[in-house]
């Protein structure tokens, strides 16, 4: 009964530990946090095996029925989410310890306090508690982004800061009218108050409704509210690039789980209110982050437009507002985020070994290990221009089958095939620049480089993103029962009255 | 009187976002902090206004104003307190980092 | 029969072939070697089923929900192109282990062939055709590792690049073909496929499907305009270009549209559209060939021209036609492999490939000469090779309806391309071997090494049996290949040399006369055009629009994303504002509702005004920063009047004790920091953000109005009516803080402490110096005056009693844990003031840390304690006890939690606090100090 509560109490008193402990051994941390995640992601896994029987957990905490108090609910997408957050830490914690958590303050605490928030973010059935853990990961984003401290970093943050902070305003108004109107906070609840809502109050709903997607298009970076992504993704460390490949998620989650369950009722209010809204800017969304890619003089950089692309592809899906399209999106969810985040851990071992040519994208030194690092380069890139054979096509695949039935179809499949030709002609060029055209008179730089570098053994510098691959190559390989999952998941949110019933039938007795 | 506290939640905001798109970060995090001024009492007002009604049970109170408004508000106060905080230090730390006051490091005319 | 490992097997030896190099770089090319054969080997059981008829499928699931499974299948074109992958890999194998120079690496070059291998057979064997186009990408991928396998010259990484990106589209233009095909049949199956011809071709999506599957198969066999890429694939290793452009990659085109040959011909836009662009390329391509002075240029396009042949046949679409062009497929992989290999070897022996510099190796390599000049005999169609007999078959097509008004075209085009095809076989033969003595030549020219002339030896005889005696050679893999792609019984057609003095014959022979002459009267033109011809020039387009796209990108992107804060929150609110409006549209709204409202009073309008003095005088003072932040706290004293005003005590008390923190905070943030804002904002832009501004404003006014007029019921009854049976608690509030919703409460001090430590982190080793803008005030040299330090030691006990008291009352009267905190926090900042933050430090009994950690530990401890009476998370508990001073409470588990509140805050804002008057680094007290004395 208590496994639903876990997944967010776990790092929080690992958080508490950490903290606690922060004068002990590096070693010490370092065990705990891994160990903390590592069972993170055990019991993800023993959600994921509970809830795919199809029924929704309810957790009443405080014994205090919905609605008056607050419940988390485990229904398939939120232990998804769970559990791919979970993997993207374990890798990007791994690779952290190879020396940045060394470069400032406080690093686990700050990491496990992250996945606090992430976890009660895709857990709560509450919106103003959903608002709390906004805050909670947002505020342990924004140590995190700027961790390791330098100009061009601070610089980043503060702009990453104040337009979320503009943002959680946003929130907090939206969150008012609801409740001013309906009287309630609990999700479920206020989808039941929605259905019966009388006429006259319906524009200041769907007022109230489009406000949030203006919020959560902000967490996604939807256009035009991407603006703050490139700089701060670029300029973070790399595993903190790496974990931050989910924090796009969330606001993805959240307009799944919002629009899905408060204004779905048929022909209600909510009606497919984001409907008009969301398939165009998706899809300018991938566009404008293609052009970026291409454009982009560094490797980090690239990588953070991929994944504003990756989210207008994700939204296009999630915009199709069919069964077929949401778990096209579901599918396309995890593989863009470990795409994204081997990336950015992989641009980091190459930029080590470039010398002062670091992360750009000009002829410079040979790195060293080119076989081993440029073809692992070479599977990242497939990935992210979702070709064959592995997961981003079938991804890519799974959105263009769905949109078949769409009126659309046409700009869908135009966008969504020529975006990839031009992901696969930005990433040769970044692939033939940065191991091919390789000068030779600046072999020396080589030296330097692979002296930095040489304290880490290789295999330990890699290992994180071969497991990011490995996972990629998993989502391949298990595909049928992984799209099974994700079939049942977008019939489940597609039919909310489960929900809801799971939710306010808790009535418990004191 | 809803009339009145429409219109102070009005000039908050507009005085919050007016200065929140000042060039510098001091300004700046004055509009934040106008904004969650706003925000808050926004919140307080959600729970409909009601004059000396405490939410504290009493046998002599014959009424009581909605008290889930004014937790709310509370726990917004101290997120935005924190956030302040973080934010009036990071402007801190910027200016150090990048020599100028200036949100985006230095003056793009 | 097991396709499946046919098709795996090369994928498993690429690897391995790689480790093996390890051993010795020639047993790369041995182990490459067998395991061709291996799969030949495996191949050949189903090879003999197919010859009785039979096609052979096999089908593994892998995502069957969405109809993609590995599913195999091979009949007669199946087996036909299996052959020519494995048998021409293996001849390729052998000559490459003589090509490769010492410095080139065989394990890389020999993994990347098996790698292409394996895809090819791929392509050839799939029955699902999301499989297909599955290999189809990756034999793209693996062509790009084997064009860039000489990475350090440029023209191998841009020809790579180039290939990569033509036929990477082709094979996203196929993913879309496909998803048509698949949605008009309702499978991916091509057995499912070749079934529903007329369903497929009476369709209305028949004709986009038709276009992009036509994109994918013209990308790949380089197809007019689409052919720039495969002359620069010559940037290849010899063997990779003998291998790709005779048997394999330029072919996948060829077998996709043989393979969908009956299912998508017969219909106009088929015969249109491949028709008249195999015919283009057909010409195209044998005319630039005559022009190039690079042997394997010259084959390049020659290559272009026959597969614009294939294609054209294809296009004709009678069932000879197609017959001839499987013939075709099978002649120009036999003649073409073997040209490039020839082609290869003289390059390696006299180190040039010009046909300028290359003269009369006949008298040095008589051998290589003899087999070359067989294989370029067959190119040009000469009788007795096996380049006639698909040619005159090809011929005698043309003619299918010589009658109609345009009819004429296509026997003209093809005599025409006959004879540039003749004229540059004659010129690759006669310029090279004969026509004088060799010019300075690099090398000194001689025979190669006995074993790398064996593979063109073995091609050259095939071409000559197979030109001789077809009926007891290829005839039978014909007829089956052919009745592969057509799926219906055979046309009559025989394979012999002599067919009588027919059209077709004559056709022949005006080609071969006109070829000759052609290049014996144009040969002077030839050589004197330096550059070879490349019209139309493809190649200038299509790096003019790459070129165009990046540096297009590059403007777009610096446009939308130029780093200003103040343009995202422009955005931000804009949209906002955007989205608040789009709210309303469409339905009839008013905005008043019906709700009984209360009447204005004095007090209200003079709290009301003070706050909204204050604020916009903030707003015009911004500039001077201390004033502003005066007036905004005013502002907000204001809002804890009005808070009090609408009977929440609570809230006032923190909003106070918050409001004199934070104001605190920024007092001690503006003396690091300019006090003065310069005027930088254009007029224009203060205008703009004083609209969006007055927008956000009224929108948030109209909105609050809105709701402040409509009736709405509320959970808040039961909080009211549960509060002191349920929490133990008659400050409602403060009950739903540490018990209904203790959960956002824990949340909110996971905040407060994030704030801390982030802050904390920021804070370490950031050294200002305090701001020096006030030249006419002096700082006061007392830093710790008497009177303020000795008040507030004294201050601090009562402080702390109060704050004690606070807490305690807090969960029936206004108060709690977060006040309480604060009142502390304000009490020991009150220390730092007046003592100085070393004399506090000295005397601070902890560290701020483990009050922060302790605090959140004891709410969460809180919380799970009540996992041992079986209830969840943070479920309260509460009994009486009597307190001096605080009188009758309830004592409830909630005041524990709320003592984790307390901790919490309090920690957090000395450590903030203090922390923040630390990073002072000395600057004008010392020098007034100094000054003084």
């Amino acid at each position: 009964m208590h496994l639903i509560i876990a997944p967010v109490l776990l790092p929080l008193l690992a958080g508490i530990g950490l903290l606690l402990l922060r004068q002990q051994g590096r070693f010490l941390q370092r065990s705990l946090s891994v160990f903390s995640v590592f069972i993170q992601v055990v019991l993800a896994s023993g959600l994921l095996a509970r809830v795919s029987q199809g029924d929704i957990l309810v957790y009443s905490l405080g014994n205090w029925p919905a609605p008056f108090g607050i419940v988390l609910v485990a229904d398939r997408l939120a232990v998804w989410m769970l559990l791919i957050t979970s993997l993207i830490a374990l890798f990007s914690l791994l690779y952290a310890l190879l020396g940045t958590d060394k470069s400032g303050r406080h690093f686990h605490v700050l990491f496990q306090l992250q996945l606090f928030g992430l976890n009660g973010a895709f857990l709560t059935g509450d919106l103003f508690n959903l608002f709390v853990f906004f805050e909670i990961l947002l505020i342990a984003s924004y140590s995190l982004l700027l961790h390791g401290g330098g100009k061009a970093r601070t610089q980043a943050g503060l702009h990453f800061v104040v337009i979320n902070l503009v943002g959680s305003t946003l929130f907090l108004f939206a969150v008012g009218i609801l409740y001013g109107i309906l009287g309630t906070l609990n999700m479920a609840d206020m989808a039941a108050k929605v259905s019966a809502l009388s006429v006259e109050h319906i524009p200041l709903i769907r007022a109230a409704g489009l406000l949030l997607f203006g919020v959560f298009a902000l967490k996604a970076a939807l256009v035009p509210l991407h603006l703050w992504l490139p700089a701060a993704y670029a300029h973070t460390s790399a595993p903190i690039a790496a974990l931050f490949a989910i924090m796009t998620k969330v606001g993805v989650y959240s307009i799944l789980r919002v629009y899905t369950l408060i204004f779905n009722t048929p022909a209600g209010p909510g009606a497919n209110m984001i409907e008009a809204w969301l398939l165009p800017l998706a899809l300018i969304t991938l566009v404008i982050g293609i052009l970026g890619a291409m454009a982009s003089s560094g490797l980090y950089q690239q990588t953070a437009y991929l994944v504003i692309a990756s989210v207008g592809t994700l939204l296009t899906a999630v915009g199709l507002n069919t069964p077929a399209g949401i778990a096209a999106g579901l599918y396309y969810l995890p593989h863009s985020t470990f795409a994204a985040a081997a990336c950015f851990l992989l641009t980091n071992t190459i930029a080590m070994r470039r010398g002062q040519f670091a992360d750009r994208l000009e002829s410079g030194p040979l790195v060293s290990h080119m076989r081993l690092i440029g073809g692992l380069f070479f599977v990242t890139a497939i990935l992210l221009a979702g070709l064959p054979p592995l997961s981003g096509f079938i991804g890519k695949f799974m959105i263009l089958k769905a949109a078949l039935a769409h009126s659309q179809l046409a700009w869908i499949m135009g966008v969504v095939l020529i975006t990839s030709l031009f992901a696969l002609i930005a990433l040769t060029r970044s692939g033939s620049l940065l191991f091919y055209k390789v000068q030779a008179e600046r072999e020396s730089a080589v030296a330097s480089a692979a002296v930095t570098t040489g304290s880490v053994p290789i295999i330990r510098e890699v290992l994180p993103i071969i497991g990011l691959l490995g996972l990629c190559l998993a989502l391949v390989i298990l595909a049928d029962p992984v799209i099974g999952y994700l079939q049942l998941t977008s019939g489940q949110l597609l039919e909310p009255s489960f929900y809801i019933q799971a939710v306010l039938a808790m009535g418990n007795t004191r | 009187m809803e009339a009145l506290v429409s219109l102070i939640i009005g000039v908050l905001t507009a005085c919050g976002v007016y200065l929140s798109l000042r060039g510098r970060t001091f300004p700046v995090v004055l509009g934040l902090t106008f904004l969650s001024y706003a925000a808050n009492l926004f919140l307080l007002a959600m729970g409909r206004l009601t004059i000396g009604a405490p939410p504290i049970i009493a046998d002599a109170a014959e009424g009581y104003t909605d008290p889930l408004p004014q937790a709310l508000v509370l726990t917004a106060i101290v997120i935005s307190f924190a956030m302040t905080a973080f934010v009036i230090v990071l402007a801190l730390k910027t200016y150090k980092e990048t020599g100028s006051d200036h949100v985006d490091g230095m003056h793009k005319p | 029969m097991n396709l499946l490992l046919v098709v795996l097997s090369p994928f498993l030896g690429a690897p391995l072939s790689t480790v093996i190099s390890r051993l010795g770089r020639l047993h790369a090319a041995w182990f490459a070697g067998s395991i061709t054969l291996s799969t030949i080997a495996l191949l050949i059981p189903s090879a003999v089923t197919v010859f009785s008829g039979h096609t052979g499928i096999q089908h593994f699931d892998w995502i069957p929900v969405l109809g993609i499974n590995l599913s195999f299948r091979l009949d007669g074109l199946g087996l036909l192109f299996a052959l020519l992958i494995l048998g021409i890999g293996l001849l390729v194998v052998l000559y490459a282990r003589y090509y490769l120079s010492g410095r080139d690496s065989m394990g890389r070059f020999y993994a990347c062939l098996l790698l292409f291998m394996g895809s090819m057979l791929g392509i050839v064997l799939s029955e699902n055709i999301i499989q297909l186009l599955i290999f189809w990408e990756l034999t793209s991928l693996s062509s790009f590792l084997l064009i860039s396998y000489w990475q350090y010259r440029q023209e191998s990484r841009s020809g790579a690049r180039m290939a990569l990106a033509v036929t990477g589209a082709g094979g996203l233009a196929l993913l879309g073909g496909f998803l048509l095909l698949g949605e008009i049949v309702g499978s991916y199956e091509l057995s499912r496929i070749l079934e529903s011809g007329t369903i497929i071709r009476t369709h209305p999506l028949y004709f986009p499907m038709l276009v992009l599957v036509l994109l994918g198969a013209f990308t790949k066999s380089a197809q007019f305009p689409f052919h720039f890429w495969l002359p620069h694939a010559m940037a290849a290793p010899t063997p990779v270009s003998a291998y790709l452009h005779s048997a394999t990659m330029v072919k996948a085109g060829v077998f996709l549209l043989a393979r969908l040959f009956p299912v998508l011909s017969g219909t106009p836009e088929w015969f249109w559209l491949v028709s008249s662009t195999g015919l283009i390329t057909l010409l195209a391509g044998a005319y630039i060939a005559l022009w190039k002075h690079d042997l394997k240029g010259l084959l390049a396009y020659s290559t272009i021209s026959h597969l614009g042949l294939i294609t054209l046949l294809f296009g004709i679409s009678t069932p000879l036609a197609a017959v001839a062009g499987v013939f075709h497929i099978i002649n120009h992989a036999i003649f073409k492999a073997s040209l490039f290999m020839a082609a290869g070897i003289i390059d390696h022996e006299t180190g040039t490939r010009d046909m300028r510099r290359l003269r009369g190796l006949w008298r040095f390599m008589p051998h290589t000469a003899t087999l070359a000049m067989a294989a370029a005999a067959s190119m040009a169609g000469v009788p007795l090779m096996n380049g006639f007999l698909s040619k005159e078959m090809f011929f005698a097509e043309t003619l299918y309806d010589i009658s109609s008004p345009w009819g004429w075209l296509l026997p003209t085009g093809a005599v025409l391309a006959g004879i540039f095809a003749v004229a540059y076989s004659w010129r690759f033969i006669h310029n090279v071997f004969f026509n004088g003595t060799p010019a300075d030549l690099p090398k000194i020219p001689h025979e190669p090494p006995r074993w790398m002339k064996v593979p063109v030896e073995i091609l050259v005889v095939l071409c000559l049996v197979v030109g001789i005696i077809p009926d007891l050679t290829v005839a039978p893999l014909l007829a089956v290949a052919a009745s592969g792609v057509l799926q219906a019984p055979l046309p009559e057609y025989t394979l012999a040399i002599w067919h009588g003095f027919n059209p077709a014959f004559w056709m022949s022979m005006i080609a071969l006369a006109g070829g000759v002459l052609v290049y014996h009267f144009f040969s002077f033109f030839f050589s004197l055009r330096q550059s070879a011809g490349e019209w139309p020039a493809m190649k200038t387009l299509y790096d003019f629009l790459l070129e165009k796209l990046f540096s297009w990108s590059g403007t777009i992107t610096c446009f939308l994303h130029q780093q200003s804060l103040q343009r995202m929150i422009r955005v931000f609110v804009s949209f906002a504002l955007i989205l608040g409006i789009g709210g309303f549209i469409g339905e009839p709204f008013i905005f008043t509702g019906e709700r009984v409202l209360l009447p204005a009073d004095g007090v209200s309008l003079l709290i009301a005004a003070i706050i909204m003095v204050a604020a916009v005088s903030t707003v015009m003072l911004h500039r001077q920063r201390l004033a502003a932040l005066i007036m905004m706290g005013t502002v907000g004293l204001g809002v804890a009047l009005v808070f009090i005003r609408f009977s929440a005590p609570d809230l006032a008390l923190t909003q106070l004790s918050v409001e004199f923190v934070t104001i605190v905070l920024m007092l001690l943030a503006l003396y690091f920091l300019p006090q003065f804002t310069p005027a930088e904002s254009r007029f224009s832009e203060r205008i703009r953000d004083g609209l969006l501004a007055l927008g956000a404003g009224s929108g948030l006014m109209l909105l609050t109005w809105a709701v402040l007029t409509r009736p709405y019921d509320t959970i808040a009854e039961f909080f009211l009516a549960e509060s002191v049976p349920g929490g133990g608690g008659h400050n409602v509030v403060n009950v739903i803080l540490v018990d209904f919703r203790g959960y956002d409460t824990l949340g909110e001090i996971t905040v407060m402490a994030l704030a801390g430590i982030g802050i904390y982190a920021m804070l370490e080793g950031l050294k200002l110096t305090g701001s020096t803008e006030y030249p006419g005030i002096r700082w006061s040299e007392d830093r710790h005056p008497v009177v303020f330090s000795t008040f507030a030691r004294l201050l601090l006990p009562f402080a702390l009693l109060v704050s004690v008291f606070i807490f305690l009352r807090g969960h029936n009267l206004p108060g709690g844990g977060f006040i309480a905190g604060l009142i502390t926090a304000v009490a020991l900042i009150m220390q730092y003031l007046a003592n100085g933050t070393d004399w506090v430090r000295a005397r601070m009994p902890l560290d701020m840390h483990t009050v922060i950690a302790a605090g959140l530990l004891i709410a969460v401890a809180t919380g799970l304690a009540s996992w041992f009476f079986g209830h969840p998370f943070l479920t309260s508990t509460f009994g009486n006890l009597h307190v001096p001073l605080a009188g009758e409470l309830e004592l409830a588990s909630a005041m524990a939690f709320d003592l984790g509140v307390f901790l919490v805050v309090a920690g957090v804002t000395v450590l903030i606090i203090a922390n923040m008057g630390s990073i002072h680094s000395e600057s004008h007290p010392v020098t007034s100090r100094n000054t003084m004395h």
